[in-house]
């Protein structure tokens, strides 16, 4: 189950954003795309996961798993986002942010995989608190597990750890790569910040919309 | 898809105004309109005392306005602005008029709370000659208006956590707070108030329902004027009120051009005084609260005599209170108008909300200028154009005397009143809980109707409310498309007060008021946030 981009380019107008980029991202690894904030890595993302801006002209092709994902609405790809904020529904419970992506089945059986992604993230009996009255970095644990309990094929993971506080950044790290790497899927990061790199992971560097492997 | 999503909005409501705007051109032809319009004997007059109450009142309702800004900017009775402003821009400007009128008449509650003695006092106050009741009576109603704007550009934002800084740095820099007001905050918003200005000025100088109950009559104002020759059986008068209605337009124009390019000349001499140096000027702590406690005062008590007055057939001078209590006025309020003026307010509102929901979900931010432009040029022009427009385009096609005729020229001005008031929150809404939602399997429609609408809920349901609000309170635009075949609330209450019957004109114009007050509730309970 790799995540392949081929060819990718994006324009905006007479702006080349990201000149044509080959990559593929195996299961369970975590590729990290590097580059300065408007080098369009973000924009990358979006296009990657169906929800490029209609400003914006892309070409090329991505498939996961070989199956192509051109024209395919964002909800049909069955690919994860975490953004630099934790996005949290704030008119959810935190039970209710984790089944809205959850696929359909028997109501006991979704209601005891939450209460299983709760006590994975270390926050047992949390489910009927509003997102606003936990933690930062809680909220950025929750966020992660309603990505993965979605069941997604991959993730794509924006400045993940930007906004939180220095001490909470290494442990949501470990956090966020060891629960991807868990359930096997190709994940692509797109960061400015070296130390979030995942130890002995591919490293990226986007400049003047090429890319330069390091 | 999204061609389509601009439709409805460009149909029913774009198309409608600007062909109706459209239809004012043959008139603007007519030599013998406007041969009449310029031999009419009261032109003159009317025009001086249109321009005046205009002026009067935006003058006088800005200074109130800004006294309660620089008075309370930054001080713990801030907040309570907002609520002086919410309660008075609830109430229908007609309602409003009715309770004012009967509070200053001489035989009103005020001379009996002030004056007493055994006979009213022989003042003239309602229908005074220069138009001064109306004028303040309109300043007192557009306070709350105004307040809404300018608390709008001083509370919520960027912006508004930029000025509190700026003031902050002022204050470093040698400011007292009032200095620092005067120099740092007025400019910036004395330039965003400058559209709410206008509406208000071109609102005053052309109202005719308000004009009806508190103008003045020998002359009246050119709105009166004009507003009985379009409702005149002649045609040949119709022709002259829709060049009246022309004629009176263009001096707004003009006046508002005046104003601009001196205030254009002016901008140097007025700038070196923010740079003059720091000044220990006051704030207006005293007056701000005591201008507050009078606006309030005078909005309770309005409605307060309504109350009254509605259950009062008899009310023998100087009694605070009637002898005896009767409900026979409100029996004849359950009547046609009241269900008529509740459901197509009701659709005019909700279809508005749905008409500015599709077109902003379809539409770039970019085109918002065009929908936006034409909502604000909807509101600034004289409604009598509008609606007089709206009339000639009708009448051919048969839609006078029609609720679908009815209920389009409802919709005009709430839709852009709507479209105003919802492209801020709807364009300034984190599009990334859209894009999480989806990128966790929601289709589109389930990211909107789940995630975004709900989150969007407060400012729909205030859109809705004041959507609500302003169709219910339409009285130009009714009586004209209505051609006499049904009778709103408004129409009601302005036939009404022209009559003797006094416990049935405060009871219909309290009939008048309380649905968009409940409306405004109701978007505020329903509207509140799960959590807070």
């Amino acid at each position: 189950m790799a995540l392949r981009l081929e060819q990718v380019s994006i324009r905006l107008g007479d702006w080349s954003l990201i000149q044509p980029l080959s990559l593929t991202v195996a299961p369970g690894e975590t590729v990290t795309l590097m580059g300065g904030s408007g080098s369009g890595k973000s924009t990358l993302l979006s296009f990657i996961a169906g929800d490029l801006d209609p400003l914006f002209t892309a070409a090329g092709g991505v498939s996961l798993d070989g199956a192509a994902l051109g024209g395919l609405p964002p909800e049909a790809r069955h690919i994860g986002r975490l953004f630099q904020d934790d996005l949290l529904f704030p008119h959810l419970t935190v039970a209710e942010n984790l089944l809205f992506g959850m696929p359909r089945g028997a109501r006991a059986e979704r209601l005891a995989k939450v209460d299983a992604a709760l006590a994975e993230a270390e926050l047992p009996g949390f489910g009927d608190r509003p997102p606003h009255t936990l933690s930062g970095g809680q909220r950025a644990r929750v966020a992660l597990m309603r990505a993965l309990v979605a069941e997604p094929r991959a993730m794509l993971l924006d400045e993940p750890f930007n906004k939180l506080d220095a001490e909470l950044r290494q442990a949501m790290r470990r956090f966020v790569f060891e629960h991807i790497a868990a359930r096997r899927i190709p994940c692509l990061m797109v960061t400015h910040d070296d130390a979030d790199v995942p130890p002995g992971g591919r490293v990226l560097r986007l400049k003047d919309g090429k890319v330069a492997h390091a | 898809m999204t061609r389509l999503g601009a439709a409805p909005l460009l149909l029913f409501w774009a198309l409608p105004l600007l062909a109706g705007l459209a239809m004012l051109l043959p008139a603007a032809g007519d030599s013998e309109a406007w041969r009449m319009a310029l031999a009419h004997p009261q032109l003159w007059p009317a025009l001086a005392l249109s321009l005046g109450t205009g002026a009067i009142s935006t003058l006088l309702a800005l200074a109130l306005t800004l006294t309660l800004l620089a008075g309370l900017y930054r001080s713990r009775l801030w907040y309570s602005l907002q609520s002086l402003a919410a309660a008075g821009l609830a109430i229908p400007h007609l309602a409003f008029a009715i309770g004012f009128g009967f509070l200053v008449m001489p035989s009103g509650l005020l001379a009996r709370l002030v004056i007493g003695g055994e006979a009213p006092p022989q003042w003239v106050t309602v229908q005074d000659p220069w138009g001064l009741t109306l004028s303040l009576a309109l300043a007192l109603k557009e306070l709350p208006f105004l307040l809404t704007a300018g608390l709008g550009i001083l509370s919520r934002g960027d912006a508004a956590l930029r000025l509190r800084q700026a003031c902050r740095a002022a204050a470093s820099l040698g400011h007292s707070p009032g200095s620092a007001f005067l120099r740092v905050v007025l400019p910036p918003l004395l330039k965003d108030l400058r559209w709410p200005l206008v509406i208000v000025f071109v609102y005053g100088a052309t109202v005719v329902d308000m004009a009806l109950v508190l103008g003045p009559t020998q002359p009246p104002t050119l709105a009166v004027v004009i507003w009985h020759a379009l409702n005149d059986v002649d045609t040949a008068m119709n022709g002259m009120g829709l060049a009246m209605v022309l004629l009176l337009t263009a001096a707004l124009a003009l006046l508002l051009g005046g104003v601009a390019l001196v205030l254009r000349q002016a901008h140097g001499p007025l700038h070196r005084l923010l740079t003059v140096g720091p000044s220990s000027l006051r704030a207006p702590r005293g007056l701000a609260a005591l201008v507050g406690a009078f606006a309030l005062a005078i909005l309770v008590l309005a409605m307060v005599v309504l109350v009254i007055l509605s259950l009062a057939p008899r009310w023998p001078y100087p009694a605070l209170l009637p002898p005896a209590a009767d409900g026979a006025a409100w029996m004849k309020v359950t009547a046609a108008p009241l269900w008529l003026s509740l459901t197509l307010s009701l659709a005019a509102a909700i279809t508005a909300v749905m008409l500015a929901m599709m077109w902003f979900e379809t539409q770039a931010p970019s085109r918002d200028r065009w929908v936006i432009g034409l909502a604000l040029v909807a509101l600034a022009l004289p409604q009598m154009a509008s609606a007089g427009g709206q009339y000639r385009l009708f009448l051919p096609l048969g839609l006078t005397g029609t609720l679908a005729g009815l209920f389009l020229a409802h919709l005009t001005p709430v839709a852009a009143y709507v479209l105003i008031v919802l492209a801020g929150p709807w364009r300034s809404f984190d599009g990334r809980y859209v894009a999480a939602g989806r990128a966790l399997s929601a289709s589109r429609m389930r990211a909107l109707l789940a995630v975004k609408l709900p989150l969007l809920k407060a400012p729909l349901l205030t859109a809705a409310a004041i959507g609500f609000a302003v169709s219910i309170a339409q009285y130009v635009p009714a009586q004209l498309i209505a051609a006499g075949r049904f009778s709103t609330l408004p129409m009601e209450a302005v036939t009404l007060a022209a009559g003797g019957n006094r416990a049935l004109t405060a009871a219909f114009a309290l009939a008048l008021a309380a649905p968009p007050l409940i409306a405004f509730l109701a978007a505020a309970l329903l509207g509140r946030p799960r959590w807070r």
